[in-house]
């Protein structure tokens, strides 16, 4: 199993990361030897695997590898730009902790499981609040933070174990399965800090850097809703014809448009870049939202998609802010007047952050937003949202007017940009090398924001299969073996009936060993549309 | 009704009104840890040997994890650092668990039959309804921080009085979430302990509140 590597080394590595957080030197060094074996052990993950634990089980799935791909270097790179510009000591052990609950969610088929790892990531969260001075304050954030995990994750467990069992002799009125639906989805709202539940996310943002903020309101929660969306696709979705579902639905649909709008409209009018970034991520978990009060299969993978996407960019959008943080020693949209003239490499960042996040048509970003949007409202009122979810360009347009204003007198010089590396000092290579990464916090800072930004551009774009892993299975522990079954008419070979390659990471389906062949004989329809995916069981 | 699971569902519910109701940090510490030992035997059957393992092992590490930054040690300046509390009084929080564990009973199965006893619904009900309020109105980390923990235990009571006994990969999920969510409260618990003399409150009582002028718009006093 795969998987398994990659959960060791992320959980161990976080749970090493807290007990050393004294040694903050210790805790670092040992947090990035784990997120760089995570990133490794990410990319060994097979597709299709299949581990059975007593009646339960974890099965991956090529987006469970390419989710934990994009996770462990971005986690990375947040890291690394958090080092540079100044960041919480626990934001790694809270990455590799959020990266080894996010496995978990991804790969449970049961929802009833899988929400239970999704809290536990949200629970990682909080730690990023903790600070050696002045822990008041921020403990009280922390707290709230933690209020509205558990909460969440409160409402998540009992909407799936409500479901999650045998109906058949239901003697309730049927509409409460709109309840069970409605309290998951509001949960999936919590947890983003979508409006009006915001409260705890903006305390938050006050409170901690621009780099842990997506690993709190971005990374875990979409674990969180992704297992939502699998549940309501499973659960709630086939439900539709039989019962009315629309008064609940127009609730969260009322609460995505309220955070897609409003968050805009709230980033719009913040001083600080850092809480454009807060309300940034906000908005776009909006569109999450939408996806989840579509009740649509058709909704499965461009929600997915977006997902993706949207973990990218605001990842990229915050290592931006931290980067023009440190380049102008503030963050007050007022100060920063001329950055993008004095520093175009940043301005370059920001421009790819925008592609990557609101799309082109044609690119995969778009394309998902669009589709979700059409999914979830018709008419009209449709294309208002869409409209809607083109409003992050008026943040965004505020921060590149106020990037090519005119800088205040006696600030106008260009930044350096540069890396600064003076002669190595062989007798005391330790202090050289302090010395350079002291001198080059900005240029580093910058490259983490531009690998990031590139990384969005590339997911948004549709790049590295991720639509194709996005429109795959959600895990499951059934493998087909109905292609394989002794009987079914072999099509003679060469024939011209349709044909699949054979699938890279399928499941064996061969039972026993010089039994009917596992690959897919030449002629003969496979039985999985996706790579890697496990096939043949019921749609989502 | 079975008598064992009925004395283990008043193990639970007890537990739990001490910990919303007493003020004695370490006293609550210790209530929340018979509740959440006590939590994964109320089940019909019993979970398997390992599961059941995971949970209370899991169960003794969170209460453990918040009795090291509830404890006393004076020798290192730690002194007692109360917790607010119940208002209305552990006699009030017994009537209102009692209630609530009626109502969970009668709706055993919440219109559909059930595949766990109905005195985890009972208790689970209970637990949940004596969680709310120091999970709303808390006004320290220790006290919101345990009613957290409450409030999932009560999940995880609920889920197996609905769908029966969970299995072994369940339980020790269950168990890691529960040791996450404490730990994460007990270091918030810390972290703010070692901040003034303040205790687990979240704002200190020895510093005088002033009068906070607006940031993004300054009044020009001229």
């Amino acid at each position: 199993m795969t998987l398994l590597p990659f959960v060791l080394v992320t959980s161990v590595g976080a749970a090493i990361a807290l007990l050393v957080r004294r040694n903050e030197w210790l805790a670092m060094a040992s947090s990035m030897v784990c997120l760089v074996a995570a990133v490794v052990t990410a990319l060994m993950i097979r597709p299709g695997e299949i581990l059975m634990v007593g009646g339960s089980g974890v099965a991956t799935t090529e987006y469970l590898r390419l989710f934990l791909v994009l996770g462990a270097v971005a986690g990375l790179l947040l890291v690394v730009v958090g080092e540079a510009v100044g960041s919480r000591r626990d934001a790694p052990a809270v990455t590799l902790g959020v990266l080894a609950t996010s496995a978990l969610a991804l790969s449970l088929p049961d929802p009833r499981l899988a929400v239970l790892a999704a809290t536990a990531g949200g629970g990682f969260g909080a730690l990023v609040t903790l600070v050696s001075t002045g822990g008041r304050g921020a403990s009280t954030v922390g707290i709230r933070v933690l209020r509205a995990t558990v909460v969440a994750g409160t409402m998540a467990i009992a909407a799936t174990a409500w479901i999650g069992r045998d109906l058949t002799d239901l003697a309730a009125q049927p509409v409460v399965f709109g309840l069970a639906y409605l309290a998951f989805a509001i949960a999936v709202a919590i947890r983003f800090g979508a409006i009006p539940a915001h409260a705890w996310a903006a305390r938050l943002t006050d409170t901690v850097p621009e780099s842990t903020l997506p690993l709190v309101t971005a990374w875990a929660p979409a674990a969180f809703a992704i297992v939502a969306l699998a549940w309501a696709d499973a659960s709630i979705a086939p439900l539709g014809a039989d019962i009315d579902l629309g008064s609940v639905r127009v609730v969260v649909l009322a609460i995505a448009t309220a955070s897609i709008v409003l968050a805009s409209v709230a980033a719009f009018i913040q001083d600080d870049i850092e809480h454009v970034v807060g309300y940034a991520i906000i908005g776009d978990a909006g569109v999450v939202l939408l996806a989840v009060a579509a009740l649509d299969p058709e909704a499965w993978a461009p929600a997915r998609t977006w997902i993706l996407v949207f973990v990218m960019a605001r990842s990229a959008f915050a290592a931006w802010a931290a980067a023009t943080r440190t380049t102008f020693s503030t963050g007050r949209v007022a100060d920063l007047r001329g950055w993008a003239i004095r520093s175009p490499s940043l301005a370059v960042i920001l421009v790819l952050v925008i592609v990557a996040s609101i799309g082109l048509p044609g690119l995969a970003a778009f394309d998902a937003r669009g589709s979700i949007v059409h999914l979830a409202i018709d008419g009209p009122l449709g294309v208002l949202v869409l409209l809607g979810t083109l409003s992050p360009l008026a943040y965004y347009g505020r921060l590149l007017v106020v990037g090519a204003t005119r800088p205040a007198e006696g600030r106008g010089s260009a930044v350096a940009w540069r890396p600064v590396v003076s002669p190595l000092d062989v007798t005391d290579v330790r202090r050289w090398l302090r010395r350079t990464w002291s001198d080059n916090l900005t240029p580093t800072a910058t490259a983490g924001a531009a690998l990031l930004a590139i990384l969005a551009l590339a997911v948004s774009s549709g790049a590295f299969g991720a639509s194709r892993a996005a429109a795959g299975l959600p895990p499951t522990l059934e493998v087909s073996t109905e292609s394989f079954a002794p009987g079914v008419p072999e099509v003679p070979v060469g024939s011209d009936a349709p044909s699949a390659p054979p699938v890279d990471g399928e499941p064996s389906a061969s039972p026993v060993e010089g039994g009917p062949s596992a690959s897919p004989v030449e002629g003969e329809p496979s039985a999985s549309p996706v790579e890697g995916e496990p096939s043949a069981s019921p749609a989502p | 009704m079975n008598p064992i699971l009925a004395l283990v569902a008043i193990a639970v519910i007890g537990g739990a009104v001490v910990v919303v109701a007493a003020r004695d940090a370490r006293t609550v510490s210790v209530a929340l840890a018979l509740t959440l030992v006590a939590s994964p035997l109320l089940a019909d059957p019993l979970a398997p040997p390992l599961g059941l393992a995971a949970r209370l092992v899991g169960a003794i590490l969170a209460t453990y994890l918040l009795w090291m930054v509830v404890r006393q040690n004076r020798t290192v300046g730690m002194l007692p650092s109360p917790t607010s509390g119940s208002r209305i009084g552990w006699p009030a929080e017994i009537l209102v668990a009692a209630a609530a564990a009626v109502v969970g009973f009668a709706a055993h199965g919440l219109g559909a039959a059930a595949g766990g006893p109905p005195l985890a619904s009972a208790a689970g009900f209970a637990v949940a309804t004596l969680a709310v309020v120091p999970v709303a109105t808390g006004r320290d980390v220790i006290r919101v921080g345990t009613g957290l923990v409450l409030l999932l235990d009560a999940a995880l009571l609920v889920r197996c009085a609905l769908g029966g006994t969970p299995g072994d990969l369940e339980q020790l999920l269950a168990a890691g979430m529960l040791v996450v969510v404490a730990g994460a409260a007990a270091a918030l618990a810390a972290n703010a302990r070692a901040d003034g003399a303040g205790g687990f409150a979240f704002s200190d009582p020895t510093t005088a509140r002033g009068r906070r002028e607006p940031d993004a718009h300054p009044l020009d006093p001229g």
